[in-house]
């Protein structure tokens, strides 16, 4: 298992593919505090929970954890980028055909794909904390532009900080095992990538107009882990129906990965 | 112990069935040519062996384990199926180094197969600017990285220069000379008839011969190639031949007559007799390729209408 962990980190360890990657999360963690702040200071109305943005209010922002609201507010955002570069990650290895080299070399699958996921999982590590570091760098001047207070942000800092960043952490995860699900399920990133943004911009937002009751839905569940519980759903609710997201979304990846014939 | 075998081996993909309960005995150590027309089941056989699909019923064993658990030979075992397929961004050493860490080998083994292709110095490019030709020594550096008992090669010549063709030819030969079986599938027939000691020939996924090259090879025919002074003089001697015994063909030079040399005279003097100049005798033994031809059909077109046909049945 650790042969397998450090192939695919050898492999993963592209340049170009890190750089995108984390200049894509610190992109988005520098708009959404420019946006977040400006919208809360200006009060005005932005959707509780429209696609890819969970806003804060004023006084939510000026509390201990402002400075790592961004993290949250931006969580399917985070998500989206964090699924697409998983995807990619899997669907390479079918649009290359290295994955025959790969089978060949180490015939128990499941231990590549739980190999390849493990390995992913530590870059999003370090791709959380890009997103972090550039979150709080952006908070600052963004809460100081719109007049909102920073007095509190100080106070508890690292238990602060260590919870943001685990939330985060945690929602891109579950974002990351979606992303897997596709790539192995299409053995495309493109078609895998297309489902996934749809997914989030379109089919939730369409489940959730037609559901009562729809805080369950991956999406939702995700947002309020990142955000360490909603008024919807407790975070400790939304941490069950995570793992059980994760839980179902790697069976069906390893089910399908090891009964399925090795032709690309 | 056989390096490979195989027991009723069948695979089908849905109507179509790939491989046709295949009986094979494969020896261990030197050069085994699997030949065969596209479609005939070559790959869905070495995938087989590889543990990349699965038989839908039969039994098969690889260096004497069942290909139903492909981890207890995987170690053994190396192989370039197809294209190679790398990371184009990566350099060679690091889709290697890669390769090597999966199968928990020491980094230094990738060192040696870059050595034993000839792709020290040229290690550090990106995949993506090798040609087609280096991508295929990576291949094979990459097939070479476990130091196989039973290596498999799919067309390892591909996209290699004269030169390098003979360089690999060697490489393959040397390889099976220190003990390895080494499984060669391509459709330069010429190159396994110079370096095979093995041949199997599938069709339809069915084997039509399985056994040593020099078996194959005695089947060959002796012939004699005439070539009129007039080419319109072809079908009067082909006539006149034929009215005699002989069995004779077209060829776009001329006649084919199965013979031996020593008929070469007789066939002449059948010439003058018929008032025809011959302007060419030519003595040939059939090749591989004559061979190979006369056993699976005449080429990919023809395979196609008659797989569709029995498909169709």
């Amino acid at each position: 298992m650790i042969g397998v962990i450090r192939s695919e980190l050898l492999r993963l360890t592209r340049p170009r593919l890190l750089i995108t990657w984390f200049a894509l999360m610190g992109l988005f963690a520098l708009m959404i505090n420019s946006v977040m702040f400006s919208t809360a200071s200006s009060q005005a109305q932005m959707p509780a929970t429209g696609p890819g943005v969970m806003f804060p209010d004023a006084a939510t922002l000026a509390g201990a954890g402002g400075a790592f609201a961004g993290l949250s507010a931006a969580a399917s955002m985070f998500g989206v980028v964090t699924l697409s570069f998983w995807a990619i990650a899997v669907a390479t290895d079918y649009s290359t055909g290295l994955v025959r080299l790969l089978v060949s070399a180490q015939p128990h699958r499941w231990k590549l794909l739980a190999g390849k996921t493990v390995a992913l999982a530590m870059l999003t590590a370090l791709a959380t904390t890009v997103a972090m570091i550039v979150s709080v760098a952006a908070a600052w001047p963004s809460a100081s532009a719109s007049g909102i207070s920073t007095d509190l942000w100080g106070t508890d800092l690292v238990a602060q900080a260590g919870s943001a960043w685990l939330n985060a952490y945690l929602s891109m995860l579950v974002w990351g095992v979606a992303g897997v699900v596709l790539a192995v399920v299409t053995r495309s990133s493109a078609v895998a990538i297309s489902i996934g943004v749809g997914y989030v911009l379109v089919v939730e937002s369409v489940l959730r107009e037609m559901l009562d009751s729809a805080s369950w839905l991956l999406g939702t569940t995700i947002n309020a882990l990142a955000a360490g519980g909603t008024s919807d759903l407790s975070y400790s609710t939304a941490l069950g129906l995570s793992v059980v997201y994760v839980v179902i979304g790697l069976v069906i990846a390893t089910v399908v990965v090891n009964r399925r014939d090795v032709t690309d | 112990m056989q390096s490979v075998t195989t027991h009723a081996l069948r695979r089908d993909f849905g109507h179509l069935r790939a491989v046709d309960d295949l009986d094979l005995d494969l020896p261990s150590g030197g050069v085994i040519a699997l030949v065969g027309p596209n479609g005939s089941g070559k790959s869905t056989l070495i995938r087989m062996i590889l543990g990349l699909i699965r038989p839908t019923s039969g039994e098969a064993t690889v260096l004497g384990r069942s290909i139903h658990d492909p981890s207890q030979y995987a170690a053994d075992v190396g192989a370039l199926i197809e294209s190679p397929a790398f990371v184009p961004a990566l350099s060679a050493r690091k889709n290697l180094l890669s390769l090597s860490r999966l199968r928990r080998l020491p980094d230094t083994r990738v060192d040696e197969v870059l050595e034993t292709v000839g792709l020290t110095g040229r290690d550090e490019e990106a995949v993506k600017r090798f040609s087609l030709g280096m991508k295929q020594r990576l291949g094979i550096a990459a097939a070479l990285l476990p130091d196989p008992q039973l290596l498999i090669l799919d067309e390892p010549t591909n996209g290699l220069d004269p030169a390098g063709i003979v360089e690999i030819r060697g490489l393959l030969r040397q390889l099976a000379d220190e003990g390895r079986t080494v499984v060669v599938s391509s459709h330069l027939l010429s190159e396994l008839e110079a370096i095979s000691d093995y041949i199997v020939v599938i069709r339809f996924g069915e084997v039509m011969f399985s056994g040593p090259m020099s078996a194959l090879l005695a089947q060959t025919q002796a012939h004699i190639d005439l070539a009129c002074e007039h080419p319109n003089d072809a079908p009067q001697l082909r006539s006149a031949l034929s009215s005699q015994g002989w069995t004779v063909q077209n060829t776009p030079t001329g006649l084919r007559v199965k013979a031996s040399a020593q008929a070469g005279a007789q066939l002449n003097r059948a010439a003058a007799d018929a008032g025809i100049t011959l302007n060419a005798i030519s003595f040939a033994q059939d090749s591989l390729e004559d061979i190979f031809l006369a056993m699976t059909g005449d080429s990919d077109a023809d395979l196609a209408q008659d797989r569709a046909q029995v498909v169709a049945r």
